[in-house]
């Protein structure tokens, strides 16, 4: 289980790895504001790709990210994507504005369209670029990192705590979850695929209650020692984590916040100043071709109080 | 013990205590939501993760419980790797706060107060918390973060929110039963005047 995990406990040896923590926090807030700001394909590659290189040039142990990104794309991607299909055909006409069907079965109920093609690919262009800048910060950064630049953003410290301590006790907690699953094995409790789901989750249940206790157990001794060392006494509180601006530092933090007033411009541009009619730009699309489809259309639950109203 | 206000009720206390309590709630939560879990449709989880919410709500109040699954569900997506889901990370903040009302109606769990009236506000509460976070604020936050599909993204939250409630009412309220019944047996100890 150990070595699924993608945390860092210590920092790496690599450039991005000697970054300050507030660098670190800082260039993700912005990254993920950006992607979550645009559905822009043009936009969110260049994001996906400077995420990526992050990556490469930490040069991680690839197998567990290629597992969760393989394991991620089957669960959110195929399956999500099957769902899309069966329940609403027409996302592409609601997203991008315009339908150009490619394919209908005979009822006409299922088909699909370039449009809602093209929108499936947006959405999973958007979803790896929040991946990747979500595993690049989880690479580059330790939990004390995490948890002083949080604190230097403005979050008070105490939530920074509850932070840094809860990663601190994820190995204790795993270490404790697989003694105690392993125990309840040798005694004969199913929790493998060999059990059907009912019984599954009563055995998962008879696996938590001993968790529980053990790990809310330790919250009195932990307290006490935080409190011997006078935690809480100030209204602030330097991290050890933390250290001075170097170079490189600054060079990050000036690249982050030229990156962060380009997504501001770009929102203004994109939603103010000369707005595109539907959510998502598609070069195939003419600006004024593009229909708007209201929420009450498009969203069946609103359609079917609309019908139970009209009657 | 005497009486608390509503407000404080809903805050709790911010000792350290409560930090080191949110802290270790988040942690299992995360771990339980990442590795305790059997997967229901994309997105969701029939996650024994939920029961976390419950306890810390029931030991500090609400608002411990909102961090606790809040900061949980951020660790869970790190630890996870499937991306940061802040919409899902609120919708279970919020159903955390309802979970958690324990103490504001007065099932103090710690003192071994928690009976058939309690459960019943306890199960009204984990239907409405769950509805509404999964049914109205997650799907909002969905298609304004990630452009999710409305209608994929509802169906997601109806079977999130029925998964959630299961496994809050099925395993809470005996988990609930249990944990005030060992507490009371170490409470009725009285201090001789």
């Amino acid at each position: 289980m150990n070595n699924r995990f993608v945390i860092n406990y210590t920092p790496g040896p690599t450039f991005l790895h000697q970054l300050s923590g507030f660098t670190k926090v800082f260039l993700f807030i912005v990254m993920t504001v950006a992607i979550i700001a645009t559905y822009d394909v043009r936009i969110l590659w260049p994001l996906c790709i400077i995420s990526i290189a992050e990556i490469v040039s930490m040069k991680p142990n690839w197998k567990p990210i290629i597992f969760m990104f393989l394991f991620t794309f089957f669960t959110v991607t195929i399956i999500g994507n099957i769902m899309l299909f069966v329940v609403s055909p027409d996302a592409g006409l609601n997203n991008v504005g315009t339908e150009t069907i490619l394919w209908a079965s005979a009822s006409g109920r299922f088909y699909i369209s370039k449009e809602w093609l093209w929108y499936i690919y947006v959405v999973w262009v958007k979803r790896t670029a929040s991946f990747a800048s979500v595993m690049a910060f989880a690479l580059m950064t330790t939990p004390s990192e995490f948890a002083s630049g949080l604190n230097k953003c403005g979050l008070p410290y105490k939530v920074c705590t509850i932070i840094s301590l809860a990663y601190r006790t994820i190995p204790d907690i795993a270490n404790d979850f697989v003694d105690i699953r392993n125990s309840m094995m040798m005694r004969g409790v199913e929790l493998g695929k060999k059990a059907p789901v009912g019984k599954r989750l009563k055995n998962h249940v008879t696996l938590l209650v001993p968790l529980i206790m053990s790990s809310f157990g330790k919250v009195g001794n932990i307290a006490n020692a935080m409190d011997l060392r006078g935690y809480g006494k100030n209204k602030k509180r330097t991290w050890y984590a933390e250290h001075e601006p170097t170079k490189y530092d600054k060079i990050v933090r000036g690249i982050t916040i030229a990156l962060g007033i380009a997504t501001i411009v770009y929102i203004l541009w994109a939603r103010i100043i000369d707005p595109w009619p539907a959510k998502i730009w598609a070069p195939f699309v003419d600006k004024s071709a593009i229909q708007q489809v209201s929420l009450e259309e498009s969203f069946f639950l609103f359609r079917w109080l609309k019908g139970l109203f009209n009657k | 013990m005497a009486e608390k206000s509503l407000g404080q009720k809903l805050l709790g206390t911010w000792n350290t205590k409560t930090i080191v309590a949110v802290a270790i709630g988040a942690a299992l939560f995360g771990v339980l939501m990442v590795y305790g879990g059997i997967p229901v449709t994309t997105n969701t989880n029939l996650t024994t993760a939920m029961i976390i919410p419950v306890v810390v709500g029931a030991f500090f109040g609400p608002l411990p419980a909102l961090v606790a699954a809040g900061v949980g569900n951020v660790i869970a997506d790190l630890i996870g790797g499937w991306g940061m889901w802040f919409d899902w990370s609120i919708g279970n903040g919020i159903a955390a706060f309802f979970v958690g009302l324990l103490p504001v109606y007065g099932a103090y769990v710690t003192e071994g107060v928690f009976n058939w009236k309690h459960a019943l506000i306890y199960a009204l509460c984990v239907i409405v918390g769950n509805g509404l976070a999964f049914g109205v604020v997650t799907p909002i936050f969905t298609t304004i973060f990630y452009g999710g599909d409305l209608n994929v993204t509802f169906i997601q939250a109806i079977a999130g929110s029925i998964s959630n409630i299961a496994v809050e009412l099925i395993v809470g309220i005996p988990l609930m039963f249990i944990l005030a019944a060992r507490s009371k047996s170490r409470t009725n100890l009285k201090e001789e005047e």
